[in-house]
C-alpha cells in the first residue's frame, strides 16, 4: 500500500503524455476510480437518459457485459487501515486532484479493472509498480521489495520473473514489418495487437504486452513458466509496453539472459478471443479472494498440487490430420498433477466407448488411484462430444456421496449452453473445494436459496416485479416508438444478499440463473457486500426453452428460433436477474446485441423502488430465526452407557404417524414392556429445562467450551434427583415442561421481541414437544426450483463448538441420503416410462426402491474432552431425509436430537405450508 | 443378445495380467448361471484400459454407467479379475469384495503359487474349472450372505454345548484341531482354532462344502488364502446326516480311511437327537421357538469381532416378500449402510484407520422406508451398531419411530446367540 501513491506520481512524470488515457495502468487508478465512481454513479441513477452509463464501454464485441464496481463504503472499508507515512498521504490527495482533470480520458479506460483495483487496495493483490521513470527505479525497487515481504507468497504468484535465453545474433536478418516482431521471434512470444475496433486513439501506443501465444521452441516456451495470458511487464526491469518493446529488445546486443517479469492474467481482459474464459477465471478467482482473504493463495497452491482436471474432448477423431493431443478440445488446469490425469485420457475415451456399447447406457463416473490418491471422475457425454471432470475424493465423502454429487454439478452445467459450460466447470473445481460444508450439498440442488418474507413484503415485490416484466413504460412500449419492442421480458427474479426473495421465472430458468451467479461468484458478494452497481448482460441458452432435437447428431447445438439474453443488474444487496427473450413477438436479434440502456435502467429503478424494503428483509435477516433452531451444545451431557442410551431413547416413542394403522397392539405392548423396565433418565434438554437454568446454559455457550458440559452437568446433578422420581413417568415430564415457553431462547428473545413475536416465533416450531431440538433443515420444493434453509444470520447466532460439526456432518449425511433418493427417481421416471408392460416389476425387487424415507443416528462428543475421570458426554441426534413424490416432488432434509417424538411429514408439512414463490 | 438386453446380468472376466490372456469368464443372470458371455474385444478393451492406466501409474478402480457398474481389481500384478454387473442395486462395496472371495476362492483351490507364477496358461485354465462351481456360487443368488459381510454364516443350534463337546472330543481323536459342523453352508459349531481360521477361507471353507454335490465322505486338497496359499492342506468331510456335514481341515496325517465308522457313532451316536434338530436349521439360523416379534421379515445380525453373522429371512414366510426378496432387500440395504455410514467391519481391506478415527460423528442407527406414498405399504429397514455387533431388521409393518424400539429389543435378546 505505502507505495501505491508513489508509483501513481511517478506515472505522472514528464516523461509521459498526460492525459493519454491508454496508459493508464489499472494499479494506479484506485483514487481516482473512487471519485469518478460517485460521480457517475449518482449520474446513472438521477438523469440517466442524458449521460453515458459508464458500463457502456465495458461492453464487448460480442455484445456481452460483466461490470462490477463496489459501492463506495464498500471500498473505503477495504482500504487498509495501516496508516501511511505522511507525505505518502499528501501525494495521494494530489493524486486525486489531479485524476480530476483526467475525466474525459477516463471514459476510454477498461472498466472491468475496477475489480482487480479493489483488490489491490485491500493488498490482496501485490502492487506492480510500472515505473515509467528509470530514474525511479532504485526507490521502486526497494518499494517493491518491502511490498513483497508484506504479501508473500502473493507476489511470486501474481509476479513472476522468467529468466529467458535471447541470441540475437541468430536472428536471419528480416525486415520486421510487422509490429512486435522481435517479440516473436527473439522471446517467442506471441501477442497481437488490440482489434481494430477499438478506439484508435488506443491502439499501438502503449499497450499491454499480453501474451496471446508461445512460439513452438522459441525461449519462451521452453521456460515452461510463461503461460498464455501473462502480461508481459519488463525486460531486465525496464517497462515495456507494445509501442516500446521492439525498441527494448533491439537493444539487447548479444547472447544473454534477459529477466522478463509477467504480470498473471489479470486486467487485461479485452481480447476477444477468449475474453470470457480469461475473465471468468480471474474473476472466481478475484471473488474467491475478495471472500476468503490471503488464506486462498495458499488454498491455490495446494489445489494445483491435487489432481483434479477438466476436459473436454471430442470422440470423432480426424484420422488424416495426426496432431498430438487433437481431441482435446479443451482442458484446464495446467499442472503436474493434472497431466498425469490428462495422460490417461484414452482410458476416459475407451470406457466412454466401450461401455455405451456393452450395456447401452451411458458412461456416468469411473474412480482411479493415482499416488495413492483416489480420484473419480465424471462424464457428461453430448452426442460426439465428451466432458470430463476429475476430482479426488476427499476423505471426508466416501465413493457414492461424490459421485452424484459430480454427476448432478455436470449436467446442470452442461445443459445450460456448450461455451459457458467450458468455462464455468473450469472455474469451480477450485471454488468449489473452498465452499464451505453447506455447499457440498446445496450447491447440487436443483433449487435457489429462498428466504421466506413476510407476505406483505412479498407482496411488494411482487408487484415491482410484475410492473417491471409488463414492460408498459414509456420507452418501451411499442406505441412509443412505433416500432416492434427489442426484447419480451419473459419473467425476473430478485435476490437479495444471495437469497432468492422473489421469482417469477419457470423453474428451470431459474436454476440455470442462479447456477449463472453462483458460479461467478455473485451470490456470496452479494451477501457479503454491498455493491456498488452491477451489470451484467450476455446471451443465455436456457435448456428449458431450447430443448435440442434428438435427432440432430451432427449439430451439437441446434439455432433456436427466439434468443435469450440475460440481464442481471446489481444493486446494493439487491440482484435482479431479467431473462429477455428476442425473437418471438419482439423483433429478432442481430448479431451480438449489446445490453440496451433502457432495459437497464428499468431494472435499475425497479431495484431503486425496492430500497424502501431493504429495511423489512433485513429485520428478517437479523431476526431469530423461524423455524427456530436449537445449538447442538446446548444438548451435550454426560454418557450413559451406549446401549442404555440406545433404548432409552424416546425415538420409539415417536407418534404414531403416517402408518398407526399399522401398530398391531402387541408390538406397542412389547415396546412398551422394553421401556418400563429402564429407567427413564430426563434427556439432557429437560434436565436444564428449568427456564433459569435454561437460560445460564445459553448463554453460556459462547463464553467456553468446558462451561457448557460441565453447567449441565452440574444441572444434571442438581436436577438428577428430580429425574429419577420422574422416571417411566415421560408424560408426566411432557406435562409439565409444557406449559414453559422455550428456555434455549428466551435468554435471546428477552431483548427485542415482544410478547406478541413470541408467539409467532412459538408457532414458528417445526419440532414437537416442549423444547425446541431442531438444529438444521433443508427444504427442497422442486416444481418452483427453490429449497429453504436457516439463513447464515440464523446460523451465526448458534455459535459453539459442536454445532459445526454437526452441520458439516448433516449436509454430508443428506448428500447420501439424496444420492439414494436420487435412485428412486430414476426409477420412477423409468416406471413412468413403461407403464403397461410389467417388465420392471422383476427387477426391482433386488434394489431397495423405491426409498420414501431415510433416517441415521448420530452420536457426537466434544472433541477436547480433557476431563480424564468422567466419560465425555454424548449427544444423539438424527438426520432424516424424506422424499415426497406426490402431490409434487419435495424433498426434506431435518436433524433434531434424539430426545424429541419427531415425524418427518409433520414436520414437512409445517415447513412446505405456504410455501410458494 | 438376450431379449432384455443385458439387464441383470454379471459377468466376471479372469485374466492373466501380464499377457491378457482370458482364463474364465463367467456369467450369471437373474441370480442363475447363464452361457451368454462378453464378446472377447470387449474382453480385451476391459482390460487394456486397466493395463494403459497401470503403465502410466493411474490404478483404474471402477466405471459406472447409468445401470452398470465395472470394477478392475488385480491381484498379485498376476491376475485381473473384472467384474460388469448391471444388476439392480449393485454397488462398488459388493463387487469389490465378489472379486475377493473369487480369488479367494481360485486360490483355495489352485494355490497362489500357480496363480502368480504362470507357466502352462492352458494348464492353469483346466485347473481353474474346478472353481467355477464355487465361484458360480457367488455370482448367483446365494441364501448365504458370508460373501458380501465377509463373515461366517453361522446358526445357532440348540443345544449347542453338547455339539461342541462332541465336535471337540472327535477333532482331537481325529489328530486335527480344525474341525466344524455345517449345515447347508453354514457353522453350526466348529472348534477354537477353526474359528480362528483368516478371513477369506473361514467364509469360503463352509461355503465350498454347500456348493459340492452331496457326498457321504471327501478328501479335498486345499489351499488357505490367509494361512497357507502355497502349502495344500487336506479338508476331510464326512456327512453325518443328510445336509449336515462334519468337516476337518489337516494335514497329510490321518487319512480318510481312519476316520471309520466306529470313531464316529462314540461321538455322535449320542448327541444325535441335537444333530436332527440342527438339519431344518440351515434357513432359519435360529433354534425353532426363539421369540421373535412377529413384525420381523428377516434380519442379519452381525458379530464385526468374531466375523460371524446370523442371516435369516425365514419368520413370517407366510408373508408377502417372497424369501429370495426379502435377502435382496437385506444385502441391498446391508450395502447401502456399510458403504456410506457404518465403518467397514475391522480388518477388511478397504478400511481407512484413519478414517474412523477423525470422525467425531459416530453413527449408530439408520432407518430406511421403502414403497409407495400410501401408509402401511412397503417395508422398513434398520440397522443398529452397538458394541461390535451390527443387526439389520427386515420389517413390514412397523410405524417407523418404533423401529429403533423394536431393532433395540431384538438385539438384546440375540445377544447372548452371538
Amino acid at each position: 500500500m505505502m507505495a501505491s501513491p508513489i508509483s501513481c506520481s511517478s506515472r505522472h512524470s514528464p516523461d509521459e503524455l498526460p492525459g493519454d488515457p491508454s496508459s493508464q495502468e489499472d494499479e494506479d487508478c484506485d483514487y481516482e476510480d473512487r471519485v469518478s465512481y460517485s460521480g457517475s454513479y449518482s449520474s446513472a441513477s438521477s438523469d440517466y437518459d442524458e449521460v453515458e452509463p459508464e458500463w457502456l464501454d465495458s461492453v464487448q464485441k460480442n455484445g456481452e457485459l460483466f461490470y462490477l464496481e463496489l459501492s463506495e463504503d464498500e471500498e473505503e472499508s477495504l482500504l487498509p487501515e495501516t496508516p501511511t507515512v505522511n507525505h505518502v498521504r499528501f501525494s495521494e490527495n494530489e493524486i486525486i486532484i489531479e485524476e480530476d482533470d483526467y475525466k474525459e480520458g477516463k471514459k476510454y479506460e477498461p472498466k472491468l479493472k475496477r475489480f482487480t483495483k479493489i483488490l489491490k487496495t485491500k493488498s490482496l493483490l501485490p502492487k506492480r509498480y510500472n515505473k515509467k521513470n528509470r530514474n525511479d527505479n532504485e526507490l521502486v525497487s526497494i518499494l517493491k521489495h518491502q511490498s513483497n515481504q508484506k504479501t508473500g507468497v502473493v507476489v511470486q504468484q501474481r509476479y513472476k520473473d522468467v529468466n529467458v535465453y535471447v541470441n540475437p545474433k541468430k536472428l536471419t536478418v528480416t525486415k520486421a514489418k510487422e509490429q512486435l516482431k522481435l517479440l516473436e521471434v527473439l522471446v517467442g512470444i506471441i501477442h497481437q495487437s488490440k482489434w481494430s475496433w477499438k478506439k484508435s486513439g488506443k491502439q499501438g501506443s502503449g499497450e499491454r504486452l499480453v501474451v496471446h501465444g508461445l512460439l513452438p521452441g522459441g525461449s519462451a516456451m521452453k521456460s515452461g513458466q510463461i503461460l498464455i495470458g501473462d502480461v508481459l511487464l519488463a525486460v531486465n526491469d525496464v517497462d515495456v509496453t507494445s509501442e516500446n518493446i521492439e525498441r527494448v529488445l533491439s537493444c539487447i546486443p548479444g547472447p544473454m539472459q534477459v529477466k522478463l517479469t509477467f504480470e498473471n492474467t489479470y486486467a487485461v481482459k479485452k481480447e476477444t478471443t477468449q475474453p470470457r474464459q480469461k475473465k471468468a477465471q480471474s474473476n472466481t478467482n478475484d471473488l474467491v479472494k475478495l471472500l476468503w482473504g490471503e488464506e486462498v493463495e495458499g488454498i491455490q497452491q495446494n489445489i494445483l498440487n491435487t489432481p483434479h482436471i477438466v476436459m473436454y474432448l471430442t470422440l470423432q477423431l480426424d484420422s488424416e490430420t495426426s496432431k498430438e493431443e487433437q481431441e482435446i478440445l479443451y482442458h484446464c488446469p495446467v499442472s503436474d498433477a493434472s497431466q498425469k490425469l490428462k495422460s490417461v485420457r484414452g482410458i476416459f475415451l475407451t470406457l466412454c466407448d466401450m461401455l455405451e456399447n456393452v450395456t447401452g447406457t451411458q458412461v456416468t463416473s469411473s474412480s482411479l488411484l493415482l499416488n495413492g490418491k483416489q480420484i473419480h471422475v465424471a462424464y457428461w457425454k453430448e452426442s460426439d462430444k465428451l466432458l470430463l471432470i476429475g476430482l479426488p475424493a476427499e476423505d471426508a465423502f466416501c465413493q457414492v456421496e461424490n459421485v452424484p454429487r459430480l454427476d448432478h454439478f455436470f449436467s446442470l452445467f452442461f445443459q445450460r449452453a456448450l461455451q459457458p459450460a467450458k468455462l464455468h466447470s473450469s472455474a469451480s473445481p477450485s471454488a468449489r473445494q473452498y465452499d464451505a460444508s453447506s455447499a457440498v450439498l446445496l450447491d447440487g440442488l436443483p433449487g435457489v436459496r429462498w428466504l421466506t418474507l413476510p407476505q406483505e413484503i412479498k407482496m411488494e415485490l411482487d408487484t415491482a416485479l410484475s410492473d417491471l416484466e409488463a414492460a408498459d413504460f414509456a420507452e418501451l412500449s411499442e406505441d412509443y416508438y412505433d416500432m416492434r419492442r427489442l426484447y419480451t421480458i419473459l419473467g425476473s427474479s430478485l435476490f437479495y444478499k444471495g437469497y432468492l426473495i422473489c421469482s417469477h421465472l419457470p423453474k428451470d430458468d431459474l436454476i440455470d440463473i442462479a447456477v449463472y451467479c453462483r458460479h461467478y461468484g455473485l451470490l456470496p458478494l452479494a451477501a457479503k457486500q454491498r455493491i456498488g452497481q452491477l451489470v451484467i448482460w450476455r446471451e443465455v441458452f436456457p435448456r428449458h426453452h431450447l430443448q435440442p432435437s434428438a435427432d440432430s447428431n451432427t449439430e451439437v447445438f441446434r439455432e433456436p428460433e427466439g434468443r435469450y439474453f440475460l440481464l442481471i443488474v446489481g444493486l446494493k444487496y439487491y440482484m435482479l436477474c431479467v431473462l429477455l427473450e428476442a425473437g418471438g413477438c419482439a423483433s429478432k436479434a442481430v448479431g451480438n446485441p449489446g445490453p440496451d440502456c433502457i432495459y437497464v435502467d428499468q431494472v435499475k429503478t425497479t431495484l431503486h423502488q425496492l430500497e424502501g424494503i431493504d429495511c423489512h428483509i433485513n429485520e428478517r435477516l437479523t431476526s431469530s430465526p423461524s423455524p427456530c433452531l436449537s445449538c447442538a451444545d446446548w444438548f451435550l451431557t454426560g454418557s450413559h452407557e451406549k446401549l442404555d442410551n440406545l433404548t432409552t431413547s424416546p425415538i420409539l416413542s415417536r407418534l404414531p404417524g403416517t402408518s398407526k394403522v399399522a401398530t398391531s397392539p402387541t408390538c406397542r405392548r412389547i415396546l412398551f414392556g422394553d421401556y418400563s423396565l429402564k429407567t427413564r433418565k430426563p434427556s439432557p434438554s429437560r434436565s436444564s429445562g428449568g427456564s433459569d437454568n435454561g437460560c445460564e446454559g445459553g448463554e453460556g455457550v459462547g463464553l467456553s467450551p468446558h462451561a457448557i458440559p460441565n453447567a449441565v452437568w452440574k444441572q444434571r446433578e442438581s436436577q438428577g434427583s428430580d429425574g429419577s422420581e420422574e422416571s417411566g413417568a415421560l408424560l408426566k415430564v411432557t406435562k409439565k415442561k409444557a406449559t414453559l415457553p422455550n428456555p434455549f431462547h428466551l435468554g435471546n428473545l428477552k431483548k427485542d421481541l415482544s410478547e406478541k413475536e413470541l408467539e409467532i416465533y412459538n408457532t414458528m416450531k417445526l419440532t414437537s414437544g416442549p423444547e425446541n431440538t431442531l438444529f438444521h433443515y433443508v427444504a427442497l420444493e422442486t416444481v418452483q426450483g427453490i429449497f429453504i434453509t436457516p439463513t447464515h444470520e440464523e446460523v451465526a447466532q448458534l455459535s459453539g463448538s459442536i454445532h459445526p460439526q454437526l452441520i458439516k456432518n448433516f449436509h454430508q449425511c443428506c448428500l447420501s441420503i439424496r444420492a439414494v433418493f436420487q435412485q428412486t427417481l430414476v426409477e420412477e421416471k423409468k416406471k413412468a416410462l413403461n407403464r403397461g408392460d410389467h417388465s420392471g416389476s422383476t427387477n426391482s425387487i433386488s434394489s431397495l426402491n423405491p426409498v420414501k424415507e431415510y433416517g441415521v443416528l448420530f452420536e457426537c462428543s466434544p472433541e477436547k474432552w480433557t476431563d480424564q475421570r468422567k466419560a465425555p458426554p454424548v449427544m444423539a441426534y438424527w438426520v432424516v431425509g424424506r422424499l415426497f413424490l406426490h402431490p409434487k416432488l419435495q424433498e426434506l432434509y431435518v436433524c433434531f436430537h434424539d430426545s424429541v417424538t419427531e415425524i418427518a411429514i409433520e414436520m414437512a408439512f409445517k415447513l412446505f405450508f405456504g410455501l410458494t414463490l | 443378445m438376450g431379449e432384455e438386453g443385458t439387464k441383470g446380468t454379471v459377468h466376471l472376466l479372469c485374466l492373466a495380467a501380464s499377457s491378457g490372456v482370458p482364463l474364465f469368464c463367467r456369467s450369471s443372470r437373474g441370480g442363475a448361471p447363464a452361457r451368454q458371455q462378453l464378446p472377447f474385444s470387449v474382453i480385451g478393451s476391459l482390460n487394456g484400459v486397466h493395463m494403459f492406466g497401470q503403465n502410466l501409474e493411474v490404478q483404474l478402480r471402477s466405471a459406472r454407467t447409468e445401470d452398470t457398474t465395472v470394477v478392475w481389481k488385480s491381484f498379485h500384478d498376476s491376475i485381473t479379475l473384472i467384474v460388469l454387473s448391471s444388476e439392480e442395486g449393485t454397488s462398488e462395496l459388493r463387487l469389490e469384495r465378489l472379486l475377493q472371495m473369487v480369488f479367494g476362492a481360485m486360490v483355495l483351490l489352485v494355490g497362489l503359487e500357480e496363480l502368480t507364477n504362470i507357466r502352462n496358461v492352458e494348464r492353469l485354465k483346466k485347473e481353474l474349472r474346478a472353481s467355477y462351481r464355487l465361484i458360480d456360487s457367488f455370482l448367483g443368488d446365494s441364501e448365504l450372505i458370508g460373501d458380501l459381510t465377509q463373515c461366517v454364516d453361522c446358526v445357532v443350534p440348540p443345544e449347542g454345548s453338547l455339539l461342541q463337546e462332541a465336535l471337540s472330543g472327535f477333532a482331537e481323536a481325529a489328530g486335527t484341531a480344525f474341525g466344524s459342523l455345517v449345515v447347508s453352508g453354514r457353522v453350526v459349531a466348529a472348534t477354537e482354532s477353526w474359528w480362528r481360521l483368516g478371513t477369506p477361507e473361514a467364509v469360503l471353507l463352509p461355503w465350498l462344502v454347500g456348493s459340492l454335490p452331496p457326498q457321504a465322505a471327501r478328501d479335498y486338497p486345499v489351499y488357505l488364502p490367509h494361512g497357507s496359499p502355497t502349502v495344500p492342506h487336506r479338508l476331510l468331510t464326512l456327512t453325518l446326516l443328510p445336509g449336515l456335514e462334519l468337516c476337518l481341515l489337516c494335514g497329510p496325517r490321518p487319512p480318510l480311511s481312519q476316520l471309520d465308522p466306529q470313531l464316529l457313532d462314540r461321538w455322535w451316536q449320542p448327541v444325535l437327537d441335537p444333530l436332527r434338530a440342527c438339519v431344518p436349521l440351515g434357513p432359519r439360523a435360529l433354534p425353532a421357538g426363539f421369540p421373535l416379534h412377529m413384525d420381523i421379515l428377516g434380519l442379519l445380525l452381525l458379530h464385526l469381532e468374531l466375523k460371524r453373522c446370523l442371516f435369516t429371512v425365514e419368520p413370517s414366510a407366510d408373508q408377502e416378500p417372497s424369501p429370495e426378496h426379502r435377502r435382496r432387500l437385506l444385502r441391498a440395504f446391508y450395502t447401502l449402510v456399510t458403504a456410506s455410514h457404518f465403518p467397514p467391519e475391522p480388518g477388511s481391506p478397504e478400511e481407512k484407520v484413519e478414517d474412523a478415527a477423525q470422525r467425531s460423528q459416530v453413527p449408530r442407527a439408520c432407518y430406511l422406508v421403502s414403497g409407495p406414498e400410501e401408509p402401511g405399504t412397503g417395508w422398513r429397514l434398520v440397522a443398529l451398531q452397538s458394541g461390535p455387533r451390527r443387526l439389520l431388521l427386515l420389517s413390514a409393518q412397523s410405524p417407523t419411530h418404533a423401529l429403533r424400539g423394536l431393532a433395540t429389543h431384538t438385539l438384546h435378546a440375540l445377544t447372548p446367540l452371538l
